[in-house]
């Protein structure tokens, strides 16, 4: 064991006879000299400067460029101040305002895009005919990437597709399901779930993997039916499993749902189904608004950061009640 | 004690430097070199864009044999975002490529006037006005691209209709549609999910509708909102709708090329097309043989008005700010404007090109057409609009067509954002 003979210091405490080997604590310390007590200050500095400098020079202060950039004007204006206009017209603006409001229906549906993997993965755990296949299956989507998934679905739902042509033979008369702007933001988040619920659902199962199986056998002795172990025993054992999930989903809904938007409607039916980062989108390369983009960039930052926070929140709250 | 002013001088000089000015900078220096000239553009990838290139690149090479010309292709619906970066940065390609209308008109401040370069041309080509702002030309025109009514023979025969005498008002255009759709198929092929469906209706029908005057003023930037035949585009626009004349689910149609697709396999009569690119005469005849493709007129809806082509320049080639020699750069222009080059382009892609002088005689009935039609023709309605008022009126369009707004709304909207822009 070279390594631990080279670092007695480490197993200093560990083991009672180490100590006899080592010197006492204040000799130790006092043949170092006085340079060297600053250099061990100055260490963790110098270790972190890459990283910090890197955020600084990389993150915040192109950070910095865009907010001051997004107080200067378009076009005519281009580089002169014109306060909060961008910020005005932003809100002003019924579009924008529709994309900030598509954030709220993301928000209100995240219970249900967590519930989805979560019942599946009960499922699974509790091993219902076939649950090896499902786990496979499930998984599968995660793999493609959002441009596939909007190729796949506009075929599906197109208003002459398969799924339109199922439901008139079943007697239902067809539903526009991208081209109706009340279902349209629905469609889309459907398939944005069902496109990314395997990722989640592996983690369940990991969650899973921890559960006190007695505590299930004791409820099903006990005579619990399904629905009763769900919500006493499995939902309390899984408390930090579902927050986690419930922060992950809710990065990727915010973050990740631009490419299914682009694909599938383009921000359409009338506008329905616009998000802030489409709109930043569209303002930067087609309106050529590169100021007041970086207006909605500084809104839907703010918006991230409101997010982030409670998020972390949410997780150490987590942490403390393990 | 002192970690901490350092850091306070680090913030306040962070934030002086971001506040002087803009992100953009003033500075627009070179970003190209007088050796080589970097082209950007969406089509020099296209293998039917391959000889189009490389003649162009020869005649080049006769004026400037010392110069490398690099192309560089961009993907299409990343463009514009790409070049708005190089030119907020002052750095980019020293020719690129832009569609006419607002695309280049938005972005003149990057360009340099190519007049002075380019008086040779002005007779040989057609379409400049798409890339003149304030009386400057900024590109040289390499195709037109308009919006001719295509139909299809066929389905005229197999309505009982005669081919070869479309309707020429929007009554009996009516009335076809009526017998087409007897026949079984939609009378007009339309993908309004881009909203772009409604821009190809106005410039389409537009000559048909309007008056001459009114024509001409709205070109002209002298657009009366409240004029009713303003109005009447967009309720017929509402009314083809409401009364199922466009394939089902419209607005979750794309135009490329879902609602082209429907033309071509004949599942709808018509479909307001393009001359160039894509969804023109060339690409449909893969389906629809050149005799069974027609090209009609805009049906008269007001007493009076004579209808006309729809026409821009399409695409053209503009020189940066930054590039070290414009006249060089401009040389390349012209070299990718030649007729040698053009005529390779419309031959392999099927593109409408600028240059006149082009004999398009192979083509069929329909290019021929389209071509007859570019002397009589005038610019195109929707490409005077700004790109906000453009996308404003797609969403509204998608409004009409599911009956949540009325035409009134329709054309105050569209007045605001057009005052404004």
């Amino acid at each position: 064991m070279p390594l631990r003979n080279a670092h007695p210091s480490v197993r200093a405490g560990g083991a009672g006879r180490t100590d006899e080997a080592l010197p006492p604590p204040a000799e130790r310390r006092s043949p170092r000299p006085v340079r060297g007590s600053r250099t061990e200050r100055l260490a963790p500095y110098v270790l972190i400067a890459p990283t910090a400098l890197i955020i600084l020079a990389l993150r915040l202060y192109p950070l910095l460029l865009g907010v001051n950039f997004s107080f200067t004007g378009d076009g005519e204006r281009n580089g002169t101040a014109v306060g909060v206009d961008n910020y005005r017209e932003l809100f002003g603006d019924p579009l924008f305002r529709t994309a900030l409001g598509n954030v709220g229906l993301l928000v209100l549906l995240l219970p249900v895009a967590v519930a989805i993997p979560g019942l599946l993965a009960t499922f699974i755990y509790l091993r219902v005919p076939g649950h090896r296949l499902y786990r496979s299956v499930y998984f599968f989507p995660a793999v493609l990437s959002p441009v596939i998934v909007g190729a796949i679905f506009n075929l599906l739902l197109a208003f002459d597709g398969p799924l339109n042509a199922a439901l008139s033979r079943a007697g239902v008369s067809p539903v526009d399901w991208l081209g109706d702007p009340d279902v349209a933001m629905f469609a889309v988040v459907g398939v944005h779930v069902w496109a990314t619920f395997g990722m989640a659902l592996v983690v369940f199962l990991a969650g899973f993997a921890t559960l006190d199986s007695a505590l299930l056998d004791a409820a099903r002795v006990d005579g619990a039916s399904l629905l009763r172990v769900i919500w006493h025993v499995i939902i309390p054992r899984l408390t930090r499993t579902i927050q986690f999930v419930f922060v992950t989903t809710m990065i990727g809904m915010l973050t990740s749902m631009f490419g299914l938007l682009y694909v599938m409607t383009s921000g359409g039916p009338e506008g329905s189904t616009y998000l802030p980062e489409y709109y930043i989108w569209i303002q930067q390369g087609q309106m050529n608004r590169p100021a007041l983009a970086s207006a909605a960039s500084t809104v839907l930052f703010v918006i991230m950061l409101v997010v982030g926070l409670l998020q972390i929140t949410l997780l150490q709250r987590a942490g403390r009640d393990d | 004690m002192r970690r901490r002013s350092l850091w306070s001088a680090v913030l306040v000089a962070g934030l002086t430097v971001a506040g002087c000015g803009s992100a953009t900078g003033s500075d627009q220096s070179s970003g190209g070199s007088t050796d080589k000239l970097v082209v950007w553009d969406w089509k020099s990838g296209e293998p039917s864009a391959a000889s189009y290139i490389e003649k162009a690149k020869a005649g080049f090479a006769k004026k400037h044999p010392h110069v490398t010309v690099e192309f560089v292709a961009q993907p299409f619906d990343q463009y514009y975002t790409l070049l708005g970066a190089a030119i907020q940065s002052g750095k980019g390609p020293d020719v690129m490529l832009f569609n006419g209308g607002g695309q280049i008109r938005d972005r003149v401040d990057a360009l340099v006037p190519l007049d002075e370069y380019l008086t040779e041309d002005k007779q040989r080509l057609a379409g400049w006005e798409a890339f003149t702002k304030d009386g400057k030309t900024y590109a040289g025109p390499v195709t037109l691209q308009g919006h001719p009514i295509y139909y299809n023979k066929a389905l005229y025969e197999k309505a009982g209709l005669d081919p070869a005498t479309p309707a020429t008002t929007w009554d009996e255009f009516l009335a076809d549609c009526g017998a087409i759709a007897k026949a079984g198929a939609d009378c007009i092929a339309l993908g309004n999910k881009e909203g772009a469906g409604i821009q190809f209706w106005l410039s389409a029908l537009g000559s048909g509708i309007l008056t001459a005057q009114e024509y001409d003023d709205w070109i002209a930037g002298k657009r009366d909102w409240t004029s009713p035949h303003v109005k009447q585009v967009f309720e017929l626009w509402k009314q083809a709708g409401d009364q199922g004349l466009n394939n089902d689910g419209a607005n979750s149609t794309a135009m490329f090329n879902d609602s082209f697709a429907l033309f071509q396999s004949s599942k709808a009569a018509h479909v307001i097309g393009l001359m160039s690119d894509v969804g023109h005469w060339k690409d449909f005849n893969e389906f629809v043989t050149p005799d069974k493709l027609g090209v009609m007129g805009a049906p008269v809806v007001t007493a009076g008005t004579t209808p006309s082509l729809a026409y821009d320049g399409g695409i053209g080639y503009g020189v940066a700010k930054w590039t070290k020699e414009p006249k060089v750069a401009a040389d390349l222009v012209r070299s990718l404007t030649s007729t040698e080059a053009l005529t390779a382009f419309y031959a392999d892609a099927g593109a409408i090109a600028a240059d006149t002088t082009i004999d398009v005689s192979q083509g069929g009935p329909a290019a021929a057409a389209i071509v007859a039609g570019i002397k009589t023709g005038k610019p195109a309605l929707h490409v005077a609009l700004s790109s906000k008022t453009l996308d404003l009126m797609g969403r509204l369009s998608q409004q009409l067509l599911s009956g949540s707004t009325t035409v009134d709304e329709v054309v105050k909207q569209l007045a605001a954002s057009d005052k404004a822009a």
